[in-house]
């Protein structure tokens, strides 16, 4: 149990799937030394197999018990090989005709972009960004047997001690979400650190500031005041990402709402176009009542009246998506 | 011939038993190296000092045909953790290590050989590799050979890696506890030998540090007796951390100052 926690509420109505944020976490800690493989923070295609690929698949996590399960460390080519392209002889001295990158490309962060399902006119996608959830039952933190990873008292922040961890990446198979990953040029675990020096200085996690869409809201969970009570505990419309796992995440997202479905007469249905069963399987099942606060505050707001809620989400300033004391 | 230059004195002896070390049987367990037990004794072998070994660690010197040659079984060792329990399974076969212990007038010397039909060098994401240990106890063997007994009664351990032949001198006083030491005097040489069949090929490890300890938790080899246990590690079965082959219980090392080399096997 730790004294406060830190936590992010992402509104997946809002995100264009832009990667931005994944461009931020990158330059600022992954480009470099190992981690070029690495997205710590990624926006993946859903329905899709996202990143690494077939995670969703892949164990870990807890069982009803409590006991840790058994799970699968992802290939390198479930991440992807990070790979370059031949500007220089393709399109410098001309020497190759074709630019191409310089490994084959198997996987990547959002590899399966805009597939999503369904047939027109009923096919349907969203985006989702995902980062360590810094969970509040961390499967990563039981399954270390060094005690090498650990939340900080002040802000819950998960955070693998560089100096314990002897790289033996049961961390790695225990995240459900496989947020965790191994560097190979030093042997050791890494993962996201919630921009814990950007935090310390008062500053948002790059992710969340660069984000053109306005998606993220972070804040302690124990500020009444703060938008993610607001959004998580007051009106309820924040979900985590599979509860069902176990690891009480700390990541929690408003889930997309969608227009109806169309009958082959051409006419709107009462169902979603992207199936409310769908969404069950990913944020539980409140998501029903969620999307149904979701419908009604933003009716409310499109009549005129006022929506603590809508106006919340709209995210006018960045002073009130976070707050960091 | 690899790896020793010798005094006048000893040559006719040694040249009349010029032995490469002992060919594996079929298995090591098959092989007439002797078995010792948990709890039982072996000598560690003094090389004269009119040998002189041309490489520290040369897993393939011709000195080791002289040196005794021990067995001990080896087997998976109980889980200690959750992860290593969810991967532990009760019919993993156990295995043959064969040991040599020896020391020069300033430099002691463990050799470990047992087969391995893969050769797992590199640790990658989803690549582990092969591994072996030596174990020292700080006190008497009412240690407890699993990674020691607490702060007051730890453990001196020997890692090797096969990437580079590193090896890591650590200490620890329980599971989980293994710490990387400040000073890191053990060197360690390596060779596998590829059989005619897979699982006729081999690793040969040798790893050695000076008699003189630096550094706290280093193991003293100025005393009689030294209890040491080891441990194995598959990379091909994805072993790390505790999950390992091990032997059972201390093995009792004596250190006696006039042990010359003996016959081989």
């Amino acid at each position: 149990m730790v004294k406060r926690q830190l936590s992010m509420v992402l509104d997946l109505n809002k995100c264009i799937g832009c990667q931005t944020c994944t461009s931020a976490c990158k330059l600022q800690w992954t480009n470099r030394n190992g981690r070029e493989y690495m997205y710590w923070n990624n926006v993946e295609t859903h329905p899709g197999a996202g990143y690494p690929r077939n995670y969703q698949n892949s164990g870990g996590g807890f069982d009803e018990d409590g006991a840790l399960k058994i799970g699968i460390t992802p290939i390198a080519e479930d991440y992807g090989i990070p790979w370059e392209y031949n500007y220089e002889e393709a399109l410098m001295t001309g020497t190759d005709p074709w630019l191409r990158p310089n490994v084959k490309p198997t996987w990547g962060a959002n590899w399966d972009e805009d597939e999503g399902r369904g047939d027109y006119p009923n096919s349907y996608y969203f985006y989702l960004p995902r980062l360590c959830n810094h969970c509040a039952n961390p499967a990563c933190l039981a399954a270390c047997s060094r005690n090498a990873i650990y939340k900080r008292q002040e802000d819950g922040i998960v955070l693998v001690d560089q100096e314990r961890c002897r790289g033996y990446r049961y961390c790695v198979t225990a995240c459900p979400y496989k947020k965790v990953y191994f560097n190979e040029e030093i042997s050791k675990s890494e993962k996201c650190i919630f921009c814990y020096p950007r935090i310390e200085k008062g500053l948002p996690t790059a992710c969340a500031k660069q984000c053109v869409g306005r998606i993220r809201w972070i804040g302690y969970r124990d500020d009444e005041a703060g938008p993610i009570h607001l959004l998580v505990e007051k009106y309820k419309v924040a979900l985590p990402l599979h509860p069902e796992w176990g690891t009480e995440p700390n990541v929690f997202y408003v889930p997309p709402m969608a227009p109806p479905r169309i009958d082959g007469n051409g006419e709107p249905t009462e169902e979603t176009r992207v199936p409310l069963d769908y969404l069950k399987s990913l944020f539980g099942d409140g998501v029903v009542s969620s999307l149904d606060t979701l419908r009604e505050e933003r009716a409310k707001k499109q009549s005129g009246a006022e929506s603590e809620l809508m106006d919340t989400l709209i995210g006018y300033r960045h002073a009130e998506m976070f707050k960091l004391s | 011939m690899p790896g020793l230059r010798i005094s006048c004195g000893t040559a006719a002896l040694l040249m009349a038993t010029t032995a490469l070390p002992a060919a594996a049987a079929d298995t090591l367990a098959e092989s007439n190296i002797k078995l010792i037990e948990p709890g039982e004794s072996v000598p560690v072998s003094k090389i004269p000092d009119g040998i002189f070994l041309r490489t520290v660690n040369d897993p393939d010197d011709i000195i080791w045909a002289r040196i005794p040659e021990f067995r001990v079984e080896m087997g998976l060792a109980p889980p200690v953790h959750p992860s290593v329990e969810i991967r532990y399974t009760d019919d993993y076969p156990t295995e043959n290590l064969v040991f040599q212990l020896a020391r020069t007038s300033d430099r002691f010397y463990v050799r470990l050989r047992w087969m391995d039909e893969t050769e797992n060098v590199a640790t990658k994401r989803d690549a582990f590799r092969d591994g072996a240990a030596i174990e020292f106890s700080s006190g008497d063997d009412y240690v407890s050979y699993m990674m020691g007994s607490g702060a007051e009664e730890t453990v001196n351990i020997w890692y090797w890696h096969p990437e580079g032949d590193r090896v890591e001198s650590l200490a620890a006083g329980g599971p989980g506890s293994i710490t990387r030491l400040e000073e890191q005097p053990v060197t360690g040489g390596s060779e596998y030998l590829t059989g005619a069949n897979a699982d006729d090929s081999e690793w040969i490890v040798v790893m050695s540090r000076p008699l003189v300890a630096e550094g706290e938790h280093q193991i003293s080899f100025d005393r009689e007796t030294i209890p040491v246990a080891f441990a194995v590690w598959q990379g091909a079965d994805d072993q790390r951390d505790g999950l390992k082959l091990v032997s059972q219980d201390w093995i009792i090392a004596e250190l006696t100052p006039d042990t010359g080399p003996a016959a081989g096997n």
